[in-house]
Order: structure tokens, then C-alpha cells, then sequence
């Protein structure tokens, strides 16, 4: 059987040059797979025994949005330009857009959530991983409640599996979930494939905390791909510690449509050998003095490949938003080849986005540092990938996930063993 | 209390809006034929190899796709443009001769004026030829070669040189208006700035489109040979006509070694126009380039000159400004190529939107695996002149090389009510308020220009600025 | 006296960007003394500091280095540490992504004696964090990142400690040290000297940071050079008198050039 390819997945939604080949990815899912069951849900009866649905959730939010509706006439020179049938050069007062200027005017002015409603990787992926996971688990809080989950994902070599989840989050609740994509290759190479989907509306006020951790050996495809509704007032953490897999693709799009909500992203990576990291961010601002932050820090070495799209929207209306990204990327080898676009589309004024990338070796300071310590530059590259590592390990979410580091780590790197038993 | 909003009008462009009768002129038929393109050349007694050259690059035009990134082009229609106008005056060597309509048009742009001040020589292109060409007696003495292109190219020892460089930076197989610049180019700058020889001040050109209906598509060409120095002004003013006018002019650059070069151009489009230029230098061992660009005006621009560093320790600096007011979607920016060990780039760049105007900032910094102990940084600032404008930043960056420092910081926001208030509160008007914090956003543009472009930028800002608070 | 020394520093002129800043400076410290470098701000005295730890912003144009017998003038800072070298900074760096054990335990990777097994590693490191007072959450969080200014002191001594260098330069100049903080070299200094009698030269020029120190020679540095050499006595007389007399002094002397 020929290998499962989705193409343009983790698609950035304003392309830049072709010629660059970072626009989106091509995901390859290793061929003769076996469909397997490897996932197990840890949720009180609460979070799962419950009619809400992400449908339904979404349905509300949207009748709530209709009766805001004001139906006053709408002259912008964008909502002009993507109204007429042709570009009409006897009318230059009205732009020409982009494709996906257009698109973006004209998804703005349907306002509906859940046609907007998109995931990071994208629709083919989602679909891909819903087949794998049979049926969706949905996890929906009571109103106030404080609640915790973890999803495991235990891939095994030559098998491929992945968990479907909705979070239901209900007004004035919390949380806290934790997504574990490990893939156990018992010390072969042979290829497996991990995923999850994850659908998140987080209701007025609510706080999810979403932790993620992808500690999958050598032969290991991760797909995690999310998606998230924000509410008024929501208030949405994750984290992403994607520390092992041949190919990983990071996918997370979210729509903070009430005002005021937050979301944080912190994404931590290492990649090694000839792994590949790809992470399509998309940060979309409808809400008034909505916040969002971005934030990720990772070490390439050997001869790997990431890239890194993290695109902030802020759509008009979204007055005194903010939204930012930052990325700090230590190259620790020639031949690793590092990707990134942080893009900032801006439809309003009363608007702050800002972001800011550096890219490179360690600095001369932390190496005179280092250096006074006795770490030759080698040893001081060594020392950022091990502490990627034990970084993840010490604030790991629970020891399941902190003895899959360990495991990885172990296999990753030579002297791993001394940390292990400092843990112990 | 309701806020105030600031309504800044659009820019009274007749100051630069004007044009002469075509009359006099010579056109071709409109659409974009292997005949067309053969005309051109033999028009212009080209050399074979130059026919065969727009022959392929035609057929790459025609399979070439439009690009999808960008702002729309439907309103571009290639087979209604007339390409290719022929001006009624050959090339003057002295200002009486020049015919009196297109001298009127020269002087309301100033030209007579800033040569007569300091600049070394004008080359400037009235619709597709060459009609004004001088130069002043020093820079010929130096060994200075600076000519129109077609007239180089009937000169053996630079037919030589040009056929050796000549879309060689920019091949035809680019992108679909470099293949068409190629099929269908006409007039330009020759610059040859010998080994050693240092030029302290300025060579400049004017660009002009005037007819309906018709592109424009000048080459330049500037090779500044090793240990020379050379600042070449390019700028641009356009008539509003209500057809699409398309301008796709190349730019190629070469830099020796630790020779610099600085590229200034202000392009000042009418707002009918497609822009759609490609600039591109390629430098050497410890050569720089310095780019300095101001893009206002045009329907719609692609612009993003690049910069190649092919040699140990180049360097590269781009400093631009982009203001696009109302039916303006300009996507402009800069493209680097990191290529040899130890070379740096900065990038600045300020991004000014307003009367739903649309202003993209668009970037590439690549560094290949040779790239060792290369730097660069890239700063992109964006101001909101209003709430129905758009602003865009997609940089991106391709590190392959270790011992990299690529650094790239961006922000967009609006002037805050703060400063307006500041101002106010001292007893400046809220329209002076904001020219002076707009201008000041332009700063780090404006002073890298001779003074008179200066004056002409921060009075292009003037202009976008001034209309009714209310 | 510079045979038996464990320091020697010979005629070193050190520049930075084309700039001298030391001028034929000498230094010779042995093993198991206490020295204190003092002077006005600006003087060079940091720089002397890093120039022996062999900082790559400067440039040694001139003069030796020689430390436990080898000359280490062209050696990389890692293998002066390793030779035994140890500088404390006035303002450590911060490093984001490496949590302080990993560093702690990369700092002591291979070198004879001090290499340990990850239990008894952690036990090290919590009875050092112990002795300065310090919480052992620290160990688990990134380099410096957050840290107050006494904390970032305390991760300087627990170093000192850990490492045990034959000869340590503690770099307070400008430190504005707070009484806590002070308190926390004055304990590490202490605490290192009981443990290995190693060499110290205390770069300083608060004097209280030597109330409870034996100290056997002081050295005056003013403009790049040294211009005086005595024993503790000068200290209390620096106390009373400041550096006013010695840039005086070292002004007269350029004049005359």
C-alpha cells in the first residue's frame, strides 16, 4: 500500500513566496499501519458523563453573536472590494485584495463561528485522525466545577493510533488536561504513527489549561492538531513539549471571540538526528481587549529540519487587543535548517502586535559564562539539548509522562542515566 | 466622552498628476506577440542574441503563471496594454533641444533644478526612450560610464559586458513580469563605475509614464567595479490616467569587491498604476549595498529589492518606507541572501496605512549552509493611520548555517492618544500633531536622503496628512 | 616570590576595541593567601578579572599569565576553569531553557574528583544550597531567569562551593551589595576557605565586604595600572582617606609623561 499523504496541511493563512516552502507541509502517514486502540481516557464520571456538546456550545455563542448584530451599513473600502464582481480600475478608491484579504473580509463580515472554525493542521488531518480514534470522547465541565483529565496516547511500532476529543468548558470552571502522545518503539526504528484531535470551547470566564507532551522514539509520526472557541473572559494555557517523533506536525488554531479573553501558548522543542518539527500557529482576534501570547524556545541539532508558522489576526472590531510571539531557536549544528514566519495580519487600529524572533548559537556572554565554568562551546551546545530534556522531565505532569522523558532522553543522549537516578 | 477620530484626506495629487498630449507619438498595436517582440528589437537594431532573449523570455511568460500570494492583478489586462511607446525626439545630449511639452513635465518635477544644485547627471526615461541623457564633466573624466542602455549596447566593449550580466540576477524564469521585462524591455540606465574611482555625489534618473495605456519596462543595469563607490538616485512620478498602467522595470546591481553602493529610489506611482519592479544587487568580498527606498502612490506594488551576498564579510542595509492610502494594497519589503561566511544585513523598514488603505510588509532572510558567523537583523513597524485600513507583516526566515545571529523584531499599533495629548496640551493642533509624529515615523527613511528628496518625502507625508479634523 | 606563586601575572597589557585599559599590570598571588584588588570605578579592575579568566572581549598585547605553574595566557576560559580558575560575576548571565542543576551537573562532568552519580550529586548541591540559605527549588528552575539580585549571588557562591577552585576571583565591584546579600558572599567565602584553603582575590571597593577576613595583601589599582602594594593595613586607611590621594598621585605621574 502506497503511503497516506495529506498535502497542504498546516497551511499559514496568508502564503507568503512559494520558493520558500514553508506556505504549508506535506504530511506523509507511513504506509501498512495498523489501526490500534491505544488510547485511555483518566476523567472523573463528571467531566465524562454529560449532554453538552462542542455543537452546542458553539450554537449558543453564535445566537448570542446574531442578536448583537447591529445591521448598520458597512462602506470599508475592504467590505467595498469584496462585494464587487470584477476589479473596476474607473473606481481606485477601492483596493485590490489578495485572496486571502478577500477571504478574510468576507469571513468577517458572515460572523459565523462555526464555519470560521478551523484547526491547525487542517480539515484532512482532523478528518484522518477522527477515523483512527473511532469516536469522540467529550470531556464538559459543570458551571464553576474544577476538574482534571489526562488523555494517553501509548503508540506501539507498526501501529497507528489516535484520540478524538471535545472540551466542553462551562462558565466559571477549570480545566486542566493533559494530552500524552508517547510512541514506544521498544528500541527499533520501525515506523508508528501517534495523534490527537482536540476541539476546545471554553465558556465565559472559563479556564483550560491544556498540557501536551510528545515523547515519541525514532520511527514515530505525532500529529496534534486543536482547535479552540474562547468565550467572554475565557482564559486558555497550553503547553506543547514536543521533545521526540521522526516527524511531528503541531497544530493549534483558536478564535478568542468574547472580549477579553486570553489565550498563552508556551512551546518548547527539540529536535534531533534527522527529525522534523512543524508547527502552524493561528491566533484569531475577534473579541474586544482580547490577549494572546506566543511564546517558543527550542534546540535543533543534528541534521533536522523545523519550521515554525505563528500567525496573529487582528480582525476588525478587536479593539485594544495585544497580541504577541516571541521564539527563540538555538541552532547546534551545521546542517540543521531552521524555518520561521511569525506573521501579524492587522484589520484594526486601537490594536498592539508585536514579535520578535532570535535565531542562532548561544551568545557570546552565556558562552564566557559557560566557558568560566569550565564548558567548552561543544560542551555548552551539549548542554542546552540535555537541558531541553531535563527541563521537560522536571515539569512533567505527572510520572507516566516525566518516565517517558526519561526514556527518551536515555536514548537521546549519553549521559541521561545520571539525571535519571538523581530523579529516582 | 466619544473619542475623536482624526479624518486625514486623501492626497491632492494634482501637484503631481499631469500629463501632455500624446501627439507625435508613435504606438504599437496593443497585445503581446513574437511579432511585437521582434519589432521592439529590430526597432532598436538589436543584437541577435538579445532577440533571442525576449523570444525566450516570452515563452516563459506565457507559461508562467500569475503569482497567488499577492494583491489581486485582474485588473491588468496584457493584451489591451501598449507596451511599447516611442517618444518623438531621439536622445538629446543638451536641455534647449529637448522638445518643450516633456521639458514642462521635467520642470514641474524639478529635475533642471536638482542637476543645477549638485548632481552629477540626469538619465531620465519619458515613457519607454531615453530623451534627456547628460553628464557632467567630472564623472566622464573619473572613467565613468553612465549612458542609456540601448546606447551601450550598440558600443562593442559594453555590448560585451552587458550580454556577460545581463538578466543574470534577475533571470526571466524569476517570476511571470521578470520573464515579461525580459520579452519586452525598453530604455534604462547604463552605470560603470571603474576599480577604484569613488564618486562623492550623486547620479540620478527620472522615470516617467505617460501615455494610456502603456508599461514601462526600463532596465538598469550599474556594475561598480572593486574599490569603487558609487549612490545612484532613482525616482519615479506618474500621471493618472483611468487604464491600467503596468510598470515592471528591472534593476540589477553589481558590487565588487569592497566597493558600496547606495541605491536611493522614491517611487511616487499615480494611483492607476501596477507595480510590479524586481531590484536585485549581488555583492563580493566585503562589498555593501545600501538600499533606501520610499514607496508611495500605485494601485497596486509588489517591491522587494534583494540583496545577495556572495562574498566574505558583504554587507547589506535596506532602509524603507511604505505609505498606502485609500485603494492602495502595496506589498513591499526586502529579500536577503546570506551566501557567504561572515557577511550582515539590517533591514528597517516603517509601514503607514490609512483611508482603508492595505500595506504589506513582506520579507525573506535566507542563510545557506555557507553562511558561518553571518548576521542579521530586520525591524518592521507598522502605524494605523485609522480603523478601516489594513496592515500586514509576513517575514520569513530560512537559517541552514551555524554560528548564525538572526534577529527580527516587529511591531503595529496606532499613534497613541497619549503623545496626541502630549502634543495638544503644548498648543499644537491635532492635524500638526499628527503630520509631526508621522513624519517622525519616517525619520529614519528621510535622513538617509539628499536633502532635496527629503523635502519631497516629508511633503508626499504632508500631503496624505493634511484634511479636516472632525 | 613569583616562583612559589600560584597566580602570576607578569607585565599584562590588555585592550579593548583598540583601546588600552591595562598597562603593565603585575600580580602575584600564593597558594592559601587572601588578596583584594581596590580602587575607584573605572579603574580596570573588573577587566583585570576577566582578562586572567581569559574573557575573548579583550586582547592581551602584552605580559604572561601563569597559573599552578602552566602559562594559561592563550588558553580558552573553559580550560583555565578546569586548570582551577574560578570568577565570580558582578552580573551573571541569564540562561533561559537550562534549569540551574543541569548546569550545575555540566559545570562538574569530568573533572577528576569532583564528578558524581546523580544521588549523591543532588545530596552536594541541596547540603551547599543548605549552607547558604538557599531553596532548593531554585535547582529546578531556568539559569537566572527571575532571579533577584541575591539570588543570582547565592548561585555564584554555591558554585564557588561545588567547584572548589585553587584560586577564586570575586568580582563586587559596583555590587551595592544589600546587607543580605552581603552576608551571603561573606558566608561563601568563609565556606570555601574552610574547605579547601583555596587562594581568593576579592575584587571591591566596599571595604565592609572584608570585616571578617584575613586578608594578606591589598592592591591598589587607578587608570589601568597598579599604583600600590601593602599589606592589610591600607585597608582602614582607604576607609578613612578613598582613592582620592592615589588618583592624585597617578594623575601627577601621567602629567610628567
Amino acid at each position: 500500500m502506497d503511503a497516506l499523504t495529506i498535502k497542504h496541511a498546516s497551511a499559514m493563512p496568508a502564503p507568503t513566496w512559494s520558493w520558500l516552502r514553508m506556505n504549508d507541509t506535506k504530511l506523509e502517514i507511513p504506509c501498512d499501519l495498523e489501526r490500534v486502540r491505544a488510547v485511555t481516557v483518566e476523567a472523573d464520571e463528571a467531566l465524562t458523563e454529560t449532554h453538552a456538546s462542542f455543537e452546542g456550545a458553539v450554537a449558543k455563542l453564535q445566537e448570542r453573536l446574531d442578536a448583537e448584530r447591529t445591521g448598520l451599513e458597512d462602506t470599508r473600502a475592504c467590505v467595498r472590494a469584496a462585494a464587487r464582481e470584477a476589479e473596476d480600475l474607473n473606481d481606485l478608491d477601492t483596493p485590490a485584495l489578495s485572496a486571502y484579504q478577500l477571504r478574510a473580509t468576507r469571513d468577517e463580515l458572515a460572523n459565523d463561528v462555526a464555519a470560521a472554525f478551523e484547526t491547525g493542521i487542517g480539515i484532512d488531518a482532523r478528518s484522518y485522525l477522527n477515523f483512527l480514534a473511532g469516536g469522540t470522547v467529550v470531556l464538559a465541565t459543570e458551571e464553576g466545577a474544577d476538574e482534571a483529565a489526562v488523555v494517553r496516547v501509548a503508540g506501539t511500532a507498526g501501529g497507528a493510533a489516535a484520540a478524538s476529543v471535545d472540551v466542553v468548558a462551562a462558565p466559571n470552571s477549570t480545566l486542566d488536561l493533559t494530552v500524552s502522545l508517547d510512541g514506544n518503539g521498544e528500541g527499533s526504528d520501525a515506523a508508528g504513527l501517534i495523534g490527537s484531535e482536540l476541539r476546545v470551547f471554553a465558556g465565559p470566564r472559563s479556564h483550560v489549561n491544556v498540557c501536551v507532551y510528545v515523547t515519541a522514539d525514532a520511527g514515530f509520526t505525532a500529529l496534534d492538531d486543536s482547535g479552540y472557541v474562547l468565550d467572554e473572559g475565557a482564559r486558555v494555557t497550553v503547553r506543547h513539549t514536543v521533545l521526540g517523533g521522526a516527524h511531528t506536525a503541531t497544530g493549534l488554531a483558536a478564535d478568542l471571540r468574547g472580549d477579553t479573553a486570553r489565550m498563552d501558548v508556551d512551546t518548547r522543542y527539540l529536535a534531533c538526528g534527522e527529525d522534523t518539527r512543524d508547527f502552524n500557529y493561528i491566533i484569531r482576534h475577534h473579541g474586544r481587549k482580547t490577549v494572546s501570547n506566543m511564546d517558543a524556545n527550542g534546540v535543533l541539532t543534528g541534521t533536522s529540519k523545523k519550521v515554525l508558522r505563528g500567525t496573529i489576526d487582528l480582525i476588525h472590531g478587536c479593539k485594544g487587543s495585544e497580541g504577541s510571539e516571541r521564539e527563540t531557536v538555538l541552532l547546534a549544528n551545521q546542517g540543521v535548517d531552521n524555518k520561521t514566519v511569525p506573521t501579524i495580519l492587522c484589520d484594526e487600529d486601537d490594536v498592539a502586535g508585536n514579535h520578535g524572533a532570535t535565531i542562532g548559537h548561544v551568545r557570546p556572554e552565556q558562552l564566557f559564562y559557560l566557558g568560566c565554568r569550565g564548558l567548552s562551546q561543544e560542551a555548552a551546545e551539549a548542554l542546552f539539548v540535555t537541558a531541553k530534556l531535563e527541563d521537560a522531565a522536571l515539569s512533567a505532569p505527572d510520572e507516566q509522562i516525566r518516565a517517558n522523558v526519561v526514556r527518551l532522553g536515555s536514548a537521546l543522549v549519553d549521559d541521561f542515566k545520571d539525571f535519571e537516578e538523581e530523579l529516582a | 466622552m466619544a473619542k475623536q477620530r482624526t479624518e486625514v484626506a486623501d492626497i491632492d495629487r494634482s501637484l503631481y498628476d499631469f500629463r501632455y498630449d500624446e501627439e507625435g507619438f508613435e504606438r504599437l498595436d496593443a497585445g503581446l506577440t513574437p511579432e511585437i517582440v521582434t519589432e521592439i528589437s529590430q526597432r532598436k537594431d538589436e543584437p541577435q542574441w538579445m532577440l533571442d532573449f525576449r523570444l525566450k523570455s516570452l515563452e516563459i511568460y506565457n507559461r508562467m503563471p500569475n503569482p497567488t500570494w499577492g494583491p489581486s492583478i485582474a485588473g491588468l489586462d496584457m493584451d489591451h496594454i501598449v507596451t511599447y511607446v516611442k517618444p518623438n525626439t531621439d536622445q538629446k545630449a543638451d536641455w534647449d533641444s529637448v522638445p518643450d511639452d516633456i521639458k514642462n513635465t521635467f520642470e514641474r518635477l524639478g529635475i533642471p533644478e536638482a542637476e543645477r544644485s549638485y548632481l552629477a547627471g540626469v538619465g531620465a526615461q519619458y515613457d519607454s526612450e531615453l530623451v534627456y541623457h547628460n553628464m557632467q564633466d567630472t564623472a566622464s573624466k573619473m572613467g565613468i560610464v553612465y549612458s542609456g542602455i540601448e546606447e551601450a549596447l550598440h558600443e562593442p566593449k559594453w555590448e560585451a559586458i552587458i550580454r556577460e550580466k545581463f538578466m543574470t540576477l534577475i533571470p526571466p524564469t524569476d517570476h511571470k513580469f521578470a520573464a515579461l521585462h525580459g520579452a519586452v524591455w525598453s530604455g534604462g540606465s547604463f552605470v560603470y563605475v571603474p576599480k577604484g574611482v569613488k564618486l562623492d555625489f550623486p547620479l540620478q534618473s527620472y522615470f516617467r509614464l505617460n501615455a494610456a495605456g502603456a508599461g514601462q519596462f526600463e532596465h538598469t543595469l550599474i556594475i561598480v567595479e572593486d574599490d569603487a563607490d558609487l549612490h545612484f538616485i532613482e525616482g519615479c512620478s506618474a500621471p493618472k490616467y483611468n487604464v491600467a498602467n503596468l510598470h515592471a522595470g528591472a534593476v540589477e546591481l553589481f558590487v565588487g569587491k569592497r566597493a558600496h553602493l547606495r541605491y536611493s529610489t522614491i517611487e511616487n506611482w499615480s494611483k492607476n498604476m501596477y507595480n510590479l519592479n524586481t531590484k536585485r544587487a549581488r555583492c563580493d568580498e566585503e562589498g555593501e549595498i545600501e538600499w533606501i527606498s520610499g514607496s508611495f502612490g500605485s494601485h497596486v506594488g509588489y517591491l522587494y529589492p534583494m540583496s545577495v551576498l556572495a562574498g566574505r564579510k558583504s554587507k547589506s542595509s535596506f532602509t524603507g518606507i511604505t505609505f498606502a492610502g485609500a485603494g492602495q494594497n502595496l506589498d513591499t519589503g526586502c529579500k536577503v541572501v546570506l551566501g557567504a561566511p561572515e557577511t550582515t544585513a539590517t533591514v528597517e523598514t516603517k509601514g503607514i496605512s490609512k483611508g482603508g488603505g492595505i500595506q504589506t510588509f513582506r520579507s525573506s532572510i535566507v542563510a545557506t549552509p555557507a553562511a558561518e558567523g553571518s548576521a542579521a537583523t530586520v525591524s518592521c513597524q507598522s502605524l494605523m493611520l485609522d480603523d478601516e485600513s489594513r496592515s500586514d507583516t509576513i517575514p520569513s526566515m530560512d537559517i541552514r548555517a551555524k554560528n548564525v545571529d538572526i534577529g527580527h523584531e516587529a511591531t503595529i499599533g496606532r499613534i497613541g492618544d497619549d503623545k496626541i495629548f502630549y502634543l495638544m496640551s503644548r498648543g499644537i493642533s491635532e492635524e500638526e500633531a499628527r503630520t509631526m509624529i508621522v513624519n517622525g515615523f519616517a525619520n529614519p527613511v528621510s535622513k538617509e536622503l539628499p536633502l532635496e528628496y527629503a523635502v519631497e518625502m516629508n511633503n508626499l507625508i504632508k500631503l496624505e496628512m493634511e484634511g479636516a479634523i472632525g | 616570590m613569583s616562583t612559589d606563586a600560584l597566580l602570576s601575572v607578569a607585565n599584562l597589557t590588555a585592550s579593548v576595541d583598540e583601546k588600552t585599559i591595562l598597562h603593565n599590570v603585575n600580580l602575584n598571588v600564593r597558594a592559601g593567601e587572601t588578596h583584594v584588588l581596590m580602587g575607584p570605578n573605572g579603574a580596570g579592575k573588573s577587566t583585570m578579572g576577566h582578562v586572567i579568566m581569559g574573557d575573548p572581549v579583550y586582547t592581551v598585547n602584552e605580559g604572561t599569565i601563569t597559573f599552578d605553574g602552566a602559562d594559561i595566557t592563550e588558553l580558552s576560559c573553559d580550560k583555565r576553569s578546569r586548570a582551577g580558575l574560578f570568577l565570580s560575576f558582578q552580573a551573571p548571565v541569564e540562561i533561559p531553557g537550562v534549569p540551574l542543576s543541569s548546569f550545575l551537573r555540566a559545570t562538574i562532568a569530568g573533572r577528576p574528583g569532583l564528578e558524581m552519580k546523580g544521588k549523591e550529586f543532588r545530596r552536594r548541591v541541596k547540603e551547599l544550597a543548605a549552607q547558604l540559605d538557599m531553596d532548593t527549588a531554585y535547582l529546578n528552575r531556568e539559569l537566572g531567569v527571575g532571579f533577584s539580585g541575591g539570588e543570582k549571588k547565592k548561585v555564584e557562591m554555591l558554585q564557588l562551593l561545588l567547584l572548589q577552585p585553587k584560586l577564586a576571583i570575586l568580582d563586587e565591584t559596583d555590587s551595592g551589595l544589600d546587607v543580605d546579600a552581603l552576608s551571603v558572599v561573606s558566608r561563601g567565602m568563609d565556606a570555601y576557605r574552610a574547605s579547601c584553603d583555596g587562594s581568593l582575590v576579592i575584587i571591591t571597593h566596599n571595604t565592609r565586604i572584608l570585616e571578617h577576613l584575613t586578608v594578606d595583601r591589598v592592591h591598589v589599582m587607578v587608570g589601568g595600572r597598579i599604583v600600590r602594594e601593602d599589606d592589610a593595613s591600607l585597608i582602614p586607611w582607604i576607609d578613612e582617606h578613598g582613592f582620592e590621594s592615589f588618583e592624585r598621585e597617578a594623575a601627577g605621574t601621567a602629567d610628567e609623561r
